[in-house]
């Protein structure tokens, strides 16, 4: 606490006369830090290089539980998207005639581009939505041999048009509730027929 | 030969700093680096998740049950891939299907390559008989087709899950 200095001796009995002490030079002291810096940086390049920062994200979903009644809604407030083994993805209203969305662009990686057909349903669900004043159903319903990973970019844009619907009933109609959201059902055969050739 | 030695120049540059951060970056690294677990580390497939919009909900680590759905690149044959995180969870689900008859299991299986949703069924049963607090996430590749995944989903709904994850990645590149 005194700096160190003890080990002067004859200085000691000087202490608190003049008050200033000699401030005493500390004795040099080099340690090679070179090994311990080297190997520093080696695990701190292994560990930069193996940690991957990119944390896989989820998205929730809730399917109904098995029920033998099924629940009846009006044709008209059904809104069935339907997406075909193509990749080609397909809107109608209650019992209208199939209408296409925008057919997917190919990339110049040779990987297919769905953000403007993603945009498009995005479009034309909040829309209904807000049209029917809430009481629109979504219902998605996607063939076997379609790819996955479309399906869940159709469940995503479902998703993110939530946040629009919401605000566009509130802005529109003043309704501040939002009961109806979306289902994905089976894709059966008369689904397939109905888009063939389509 | 004979040179002359020149001395070098004396050149001191202080470290401190320096150093400091290294072992500031070092301990972050460390502390944030997860390591591959061991059902990581059996799979023979790399799945390339679907890209979503900034969703952000994280996985839930505790009560989970994976199923990964992928193809393998040396069978090149698709197959649901099951696992529990807990380390007690995977003990109880390995007794489980022991008994059940899952061929293919031992002591020291994580991971469970299913072909057939009949014993998909049965394992997701397992699973939630093994934890009760079980939460079920779909990890597919998105380019498998979607029968797979419907298949997945219909045995999760038949034994009573009706809430699960799709295991996603976040778009790259704004919107």
């Amino acid at each position: 606490m005194a700096g160190g200095g003890e080990l002067g001796g004859g200085q000691k009995q000087r202490r608190g006369k003049a008050g200033k002490r000699k401030a005493k030079k500390r004795l040099g002291f080099r340690l090679d830090m070179t090994p311990l810096v080297d190997i520093t940086f080696l695990l701190l390049t292994f560990f930069m290089l193996t940690t991957s920062m990119i944390t896989p994200q989820t998205m929730e979903m809730s399917v109904p539980p098995e029920i033998d009644t099924p629940i009846e809604v009006k044709q008209s407030e059904l809104l069935t998207i339907r997406i075909r083994q193509d990749g080609l993805v397909f809107y109608n209203m209650g019992v209208d005639a199939p209408q296409r969305f925008v057919a997917p662009s190919r990339a110049s990686n040779g990987s297919t581009d769905y953000k403007k057909t993603l945009a498009e349903i995005k479009k034309v669900v909040v829309d209904q939505n807000v049209a029917l004043k809430n009481r629109c159903i979504v219902v998605l319903k996607a063939d076997g041999e379609a790819p996955y990973g479309l399906v869940v970019q159709v469940l995503d844009e479902l998703n993110a048009a939530e946040s629009e619907i919401i605000d566009r009933l509130k802005r529109e109609h003043g309704i501040n509730e939002r009961k109806r959201k979306f289902t994905v059902s089976p894709y059966v055969a008369k689904d397939a027929e109905e888009l063939m050739g389509l | 030969m004979s040179k002359i030695k020149k001395k070098r120049l004396g050149f001191v540059l202080d470290m401190t700093p320096l150093v400091d951060i290294t072992f500031l970056l070092l301990t972050f690294f460390m502390f944030t680096a997860k390591f591959k677990s061991d059902a990581e580390n059996q799979q023979k497939f790399e799945i390339k998740r679907p890209q979503t919009q900034s969703d952000t909900a994280k996985i839930p680590e505790k009560d989970l049950v994976m199923i990964k759905i992928a193809v393998d690149t040396v069978a090149k044959d698709t197959a649901f891939y099951l696992s529990m995180v807990a380390e007690q969870d995977i003990a109880e689900l390995r007794s489980r299907m022991k008994e059940g008859g899952f061929p293919e299991v031992d002591e020291k299986s994580t991971v469970y390559k299913i072909k057939d949703t009949v014993w998909l069924g049965k394992a997701i049963f397992y699973c939630r008989d093994a934890n009760r607090n079980a939460v079920f996430a779909i990890d597919a590749d998105r380019r498998l087709k979607y029968r797979w995944v419907e298949q997945a989903m219909n045995e999760l709904r038949k034994k009573k899950a009706t809430t699960f994850n799709f295991v996603t990645e976040k778009k790259s590149g704004g919107l």
